[in-house]
């Protein structure tokens, strides 16, 4: 498999607040990793570093080839556009379009909008008969739903998911496990943060931070904490 | 999908928004109701200005400016004068009136006679108001109007016989109308020019002419020009303190309006810039959103200011189509006649709008300095 993550000595730091120390970890194309550990501990950060929210404070994050700190405020844009699938904890849908005007929405800001294929999408999360319905209407895992369907529109390379079931209880929680399942079995390249010990153990490895470095790496990883 | 955006952006908002459209249709309601006056101000104001009398005055030269006394220094031939203006054949010309002015003593009081045609000088003098009238069919007596207040102090009445002397002539007038002008006029007695003529034994001969121009103080000045070049012999003067009191009041009022205007454009824009400022911390979260959807600055910018836009030429277009109704009623109200509605009001109306909406949103510009990552943490 080839390598689609690569992390060097990433570094970031908040004013005087350390974020991440110092990470180094790789991720084969095609890999469900789960990433965990307490809050505060560089997760979120290292997911929003990898999927050009934010830019390091040194070090290196290559994503397909692209290393994410070099890039600009509109490469940093093309970026997201082209290959993130980004899943929140928050679900952040806009609440005053449709379950496929978000979807859709995704697709606008890559290139053009399909409302055929946005429609499939949603049908593909069993949403097909909650198409016109508003964020509002929908339950929260419905929404998360709504949400993996926005993240796979654009066939990223990567899909990052933040907490996505830790605002779902039991049952909307495991339909969308059940989702990301799918999308590993299809080749998806997964980095999903989690609390949830049950969730972590589904991932091919999991990558542990405490204080902003690793904690704990799995044998076929190389790490430098 | 960009304008599908655009609808729900503007319905998903529409209760903050109320606010602004409220403000950009009242604002475009005034704005375009003034133009609408200020286009048509100068039309409407020289025809008020007509109220005002004479505004342009031929005389025979600066001594014949003076008031006559009991024998008058210098006269112009009345028919040269006449043919002159008749010649020109100019519209704006509303009324030319001759004067003869001599001094008469009326019950052994010396008065001044101005013989006119009495006719004429409702429309010379429209703010004049006279108690009876300016003229008398009956042949068999000869009419005079006289000023306030020669009546006050000769108690006179309408109707009352009025005996005027003349260099050892006399003559019988009856009173029919007692004028109220407001101004030296007030202690005059007017006759009907040839019956002055006659009396002072001057045929043919008068004082001045007045006459009422319409239109701004540069043509007025430009109509006397080519009046004076018609009679090289005369002075032909636009009355100063008229015109240029028109002007003035033109200028005036223009500024007035123009000041209005902007003021109001001010108003206009902090109304919506303080909505905007509201709309723009709602919509952090979905800017940040359609940032890490890979949405381009510009992208997500445009969408806002084209809702924005939408929002001004909107509220542009309604207040255009109220403000030329207002327009109308003050119309009615100041000048008593409607204004007419002026089609480039509608666009300019509505530009204004846009530009004023555009300069309110700068708040939702600052949206694409946005940090998706910020946002995210709930800073």
């Amino acid at each position: 498999m080839a390598t689609l993550v690569q992390v060097e000595d990433l570094r970031k730091e908040f004013g005087n607040v350390r974020a991440l120390a110092g990470v180094s970890f790789r991720v084969e194309a095609g890999e469900w990793i789960a990433i965990m550990g307490p809050s505060g501990s560089g997760k979120t950060t290292l997911i929003n570093i990898l999927g050009g929210l934010d830019t390091p404070t040194s070090g290196q994050a290559i994503v397909d080839t692209v290393d994410v700190g070099r890039l600009d405020e509109s490469g940093l844009t093309r970026f997201r556009a082209q290959k993130i699938g980004f899943i929140f904890q928050q679900f952040h849908l806009v609440p005053y379009l449709t379950a496929l005007e978000n979807v859709m929405l995704a697709q606008y800001f890559h290139s053009t909008t399909d409302e055929k294929e946005a429609r499939e999408a949603l049908e593909r999360v069993g949403l097909g008969d909650r198409i016109e319905h508003l964020p509002g209407k929908l339950s929260g895992g419905e929404q998360q739903r709504v949400a993996v369907a926005r993240a796979l529109i654009n066939h990223p390379k990567l899909i990052l998911a933040d907490e996505p079931t830790g605002n779902l209880d039991e049952a909307n929680e495991e339909t969308v496990i059940q989702l990301f399942r799918d999308l590993h079995r299809e080749g998806h390249t997964i980095l999903m943060v989690t609390h949830a010990s049950s969730i972590g153990s589904l991932a091919d490895r999991r990558i542990e931070f405490a204080h902003g470095r690793l904690v704990q790496v799995p044998a076929s990883l190389k790490s430098v904490t | 999908m960009f304008w599908r955006l655009l609808w729900k952006l503007l319905r998903g908002s529409s209760g903050r928004l109320v606010v602004a459209i409220l403000a950009l249709v009242s604002g475009g309601t005034v704005i375009s109701a003034l133009l609408n006056l200020e286009f048509d101000i100068e039309r409407k104001l020289t025809q008020e200005f007509r109220m005002l009398g004479a505004n342009l005055v031929i005389s025979p030269g600066h001594d014949a400016a003076q008031m006559p006394g009991d024998a008058p220094s210098a006269l112009m031939n009345e028919s040269d004068a006449f043919a002159a203006i008749q010649n020109l054949k100019d519209p704006a010309v509303v009324e030319a009136v001759p004067f003869l002015y001599i001094v008469e003593r009326a019950e052994d009081t010396p008065v001044v006679v101005a013989g006119t045609k009495l006719e004429d000088l409702p429309k010379l003098e429209p703010a004049w108001r006279v108690e009876g009238q300016w003229t008398s069919a009956r042949d068999d007596q000869t009419p005079c109007v006289v000023g306030r207040n020669v009546a006050q102090q000769l108690h006179l009445a309408l109707n009352s016989p009025l005996h005027l002397s003349y260099l050892g002539k006399t003559a019988q007038l009856v009173l029919i109308g007692i004028v109220d002008a407001g101004g030296a006029e007030d202690n005059q007695v007017f006759l009907q020019l040839p019956e002055v003529q006659s009396f002072a034994g001057l045929s043919g001969q008068i004082s001045l002419a007045q006459l009422s121009v319409r239109g701004t103080a540069r043509s007025i000045s430009d109509y006397a020009a080519r009046l004076a070049a018609a009679l090289p012999s005369y002075e032909v003067r636009p009355i100063r303190q008229v015109t240029e009191a028109e002007g003035d009041l033109l200028n005036r009022i223009r500024l007035l309006i123009v000041s209005m205007v902007l003021l109001i454009l001010a108003l206009t824009a902090l109304c919506v810039l303080a909505t905007m400022a509201a709309l723009a911390m709602e919509r952090r979260q979905d800017v940040g959103l359609m940032k890490a959807l890979g949405g381009s600055i510009a992208r997500i910018v445009a969408l806002f200011m084209a809702e924005v836009g939408v929002l001004g030429a909107a509220g542009g277009f309604v207040g255009a189509i109220l403000g030329v109704e207002l327009s109308r009623w003050m119309g009615q109200r100041v000048f008593g006649t409607a204004i007419s509605a002026r089609w480039e009001i509608f666009p300019l109306t509505i530009a204004l709008m846009v530009a004023v909406a555009l300069a309110g949103a700068l708040p939702l510009r600052l949206l694409g300095k946005v940090k998706p990552a910020v946002i995210f943490r709930g800073e």
